[in-house]
């Protein structure tokens, strides 16, 4: 009988804890590898693969997300029109698809209609907000285009030099070494000023990103090196024109945006001079050109039609990573890690509850960055501060759909000002923090190394 | 008894033997169907490049030229006569063109052909700020100007307009603008249909040798022939057309006027061309599916495996093309005045754009293997 009791007292220990038993997240395996952005992914491989929506939303979603498509490709035009206006005086291109070309990146040059390229510049120092300091009648960002009647602020020339690398094994690879001068600026420039070019990045998953909780992000940082690794990285705080308030900084080369919706309404102000209910005043404000243009009504884009984009925005898709069973592939990804590139380049992250938007809630996506800035050594520097991102730091790339951007934009580019023409040229800058994993790269055979671009490429 | 026993065991042994051969000859059979259907796949994309996409844009650099010549007698003789010679150049180059965004695959849009050319709206206010000021306007100028500067739109607004909203004649034109008319005509020929025709002919793109290769080794366009034929099918080609004229939404070049009840934001409204614009993008899609000029479409393919859907396609082809007769006055008033007619269009260009982005293209992962 004793026994009896002592058997039916272990089985309902057992029971308990079974039950008590809370759900894990399953093993790697338990998860589809080409899912990169969990439930937000879209298989296709297409030139148009990074335009598609994500799926599940319902008939009004959809519609507001096509809304947002349609003004993303809009051309606007110089005031006074009654459809579509705002253009200028300064700008850097005409619609937001004239840079982002086919929803990935631009081309890395600057004045012309299908470049996608600009220069951020500023005066040593910071203003009372942390930021960079505009110079008079320039601002932060150089508008190299105008409207008729006015003049591009300057032109940028850009030239290449060629730097030759070559590998413990003999294998040498000349990469290209960019210097970007301004010539013919329509009034005096400081001698003194800094500049930063930046390629208009693709969308990928820009609301995956939005989603990632804040402290997530905050457990990359490890500002004393803790693992000796060499890696450290640091969040970026700046300024929010719209909430008014030091936010974290997720979008943008050094991490210099808070919000989609600060990011969107910043490039229709700053990059094509078309005002918000976000940026209300005209990128040219109090410089001379102003009086160009006539008969201008503010904010120039609707209200909605900035949310439609915002939302667009939110809600493209990642599309799928390609034969995750191959078995180089396989070599490549271990080799990934093993020489730390996923320091920085964190393949896996949760992204947070959204109750409005499911397929980017609580998703365990893959791509590939931790959104924080690290020193990325002299080579790459643009030696221009943006609020807590030093001259040398920037922001972890992401890398998902990068082996997709040479079908897409035909040309593919990498890095912050598309320097690099192939991803072994991008690999071979990394310095600063980066400089152990490119060593390491660099040490590997040359199979090994194909094997690590290839999985670079299946993302 | 035994032996006419065996013997009949014998002659049903036979007939079981027949008819198990007979059964193993259809797959035979299908071996050489499969070995027919990568042949006809061949061919058909030879046919598609030779003898619908090139003769296409070679039509269309004929088209340019005619207009270009046609806007050099008008300023060289401005008479009426030579001002609707000159509308008529410019129709029928829109003609041509619309009916090339059939298929929008390669250097058209990855050199920018279609937007230095097609971009929408025109930006009049800069136009008249250009016409008024003392810029150069020689066709180097012209190419270096903003996309909404050049390329159909504006030459239309010139051409069928003198201001907003002034019926053009032929007097009315003044030095400026017929010299800007001219670099207009002169930038579409040479900076871009010609080189749009060249970008397929030769290096680097030699885009025509790409689509002939496609899923040859080393072929970094078209990996696969299967890719090739998604690519004409899919959004840069026959669905994504019938896609960009048809869709119930803002993206939807007939929706959007329809809509909103706008006739300023329809495709071409100086010349009120609108509505041919259409209909010549889906006549456009069409071309790519029956093949121009006696050659073999994507129509071959299909109807080689599945006559069914092939005749569905067809007819809902001549369905969509043929209800724009029903539309009978311009876009820009129909949208106020026929909004059933131009509703049944829209609605028979969406079910045609379905039967093409599902049926067609899962025929053709199904079908297609190489």
């Amino acid at each position: 009988m004793k026994k009896f009791y002592i058997i039916s007292g272990l089985a309902v220990f057992v029971t308990a804890f079974t039950m008590c038993h809370k759900a894990g997240v399953f093993a790697d395996s338990g998860y589809d590898d080409r899912m990169s952005g969990g439930a937000a992914t879209v298989l296709d491989a297409s030139s148009k693969a990074f335009g598609n929506r994500v799926d599940g939303l319902s008939a009004r979603d959809e519609s507001v997300h096509i809304t947002g498509d349609a003004t993303f490709s809009q051309t606007f035009v110089a005031p006074p029109s009654p459809i579509f206006t705002g253009l200028g005086p300064v700008y850097n291109n005409i619609s937001c698809v004239n840079c982002h070309r086919n929803d990935a990146e631009g081309i890395p040059t600057a004045g012309f209609s299908n470049s996608g390229l600009l220069c951020r510049l500023s005066l040593p120092g910071q203003d009372s907000l942390g930021g960079p300091l505009a110079i008079p009648g320039f601002g932060t960002q150089l508008q190299d285009q105008a409207v008729i009647g006015a003049s591009p602020e300057a032109n940028v020339v850009i030239t290449y030099t060629d730097l030759p690398v070559t590998y413990p094994d003999g294998t040498t690879v000349t990469l290209r070494s960019p210097s970007y001068t301004l010539k013919n600026p329509y009034t005096p420039l400081p001698g003194n000023y800094l500049l930063s070019p930046r390629l208009a990045p693709p969308l990928v998953g820009m609301g995956l990103l939005e989603n990632i909780p804040e402290a997530t992000i905050l457990s990359f940082v490890d500002a004393g090196d803790a693992n000796g690794d060499g890696i450290t990285g640091k969040a970026n705080y700046v300024y929010d024109s719209y909430t008014k308030r030091k936010e974290l900084g997720r979008f943008g080369l050094k991490a210099n945006t808070p919000t989609l919706l600060t990011q969107v309404a910043a490039a229709y102000q700053q990059d094509m001079g078309v005002t918000s209910y976000v940026n209300p005043e005209e990128s040219a404000l109090g410089q001379p050109q102003m009086s160009v243009i006539h008969g201008d009504t503010q904010p120039e884009l609707a209200d909605s039609l900035l949310n439609y984009v915002v939302y667009y925005v939110k809600t493209l898709a990642v599309p799928a990573r390609r034969n995750v069973k191959d078995t180089v592939n396989l070599r490549g990804a271990a080799l990934f890690n093993q020489v730390n590139c996923s320091g920085c380049h964190r393949p896996t992250i949760q992204t947070g509850v959204d109750l409005t938007l499911g397929p980017i809630s609580n998703q365990r996506i893959h791509p590939y960055t931790d959104l924080l800035v690290h020193d990325m050594g002299e080579g790459l520097a643009d030696n221009r501060p943006d609020y807590l991102a030093t001259g040398s730091e920037w922001r972890t790339a992401p890398l998902w759909g990068i082996g997709l951007l040479s079908i897409a934009n035909g040309t593919s580019y990498y890095l912050h000002d598309g320097r690099a023409r192939t991803i072994e040229e991008a690999i071979l800058w990394h310095g600063g923090e980066a400089a152990n994993a490119r060593q390491k790269f660099m040490q590997l055979g040359s199979s090994d190394r194909a094997a690590l671009l290839q999985f670079l490429s299946s993302l | 008894m035994k032996k006419i026993h065996s013997s009949r065991i014998l002659f049903s042994a036979f007939l079981i033997c027949s008819v198990a051969f007979s059964a193993c000859h259809k797959s035979s059979s299908s071996t050489g169907d499969a070995v027919d259907f990568k042949t006809l796949e061949a061919n058909v994309i030879n046919e598609f490049t030779n003898k619908t996409a090139l003769p296409q844009y070679d039509s269309l650099v004929k088209a340019a030229t005619a207009l270009n010549t046609a806007i050099t007698n008008l300023s060289g003789s401005p008479t009426d006569d030579n001002l609707i010679a000159a509308q008529t150049a410019w129709k029928n180059v829109r003609t041509v063109w619309e009916q090339s965004e059939g298929f929008l695959i390669g250097p058209v849009e990855s050199n920018d052909y279609d937007p230095n050319t097609d971009t929408w709206p025109t930006d009049y206010t800069q136009m008249d700020s250009l016409l008024t000021s003392g810029n150069p306007l020689g066709e180097s100028d012209i190419q270096n100007l903003t996309q909404s500067l050049r390329g159909y739109h504006p030459v239309e607004y010139l051409l069928f307009r003198n201001g907003e909203n002034q019926v053009r004649t032929a007097s009315s034109f003044t030095q400026r603008q017929m010299q800007y008319l001219i670099s207009l005509s002169a930038d579409i020929l040479d900076n871009n249909v010609s080189q749009l025709l060249q970008s397929w002919t030769s290096a680097p793109a030699n885009y025509a040798n790409a689509i002939l290769t496609a899923g040859a080794s080393g072929n970094t366009v078209y990996s696969s022939k299967l890719a090739f034929f998604l690519d004409i099918a899919g959004d840069n080609g026959m669905a994504g057309i019938c896609n960009e004229v048809g869709q119930a939404n803002a993206d939807g070049k007939m929706y959007a006027p329809y809509s909103k009840r706008d006739s300023t934001i329809t495709e071409s409204p100086y010349s009120d061309n609108s509505l041919n614009d259409f209909r010549n993008n889906i006549i456009g899609a069409q071309n790519v599916y029956l093949g121009l000029n006696g050659g073999l479409g994507i129509k071959d393919l299909v109807a080689a495996k599945n006559k069914n859907l092939d005749n569905q396609i067809r007819a809902q082809f001549t369905a969509a093309i043929n209800s724009f007769s029903n539309i009978t006055e311009r876009y820009e008033q129909a949208i106020l005045d026929q909004r059933v007619q131009v509703q049944a269009t829209m609605t028979a260009i969406q079910t045609l754009q379905s039967l093409l982005d599902n049926d067609l293209i899962n025929f053709l992962k199904t079908n297609v293997q190489d």
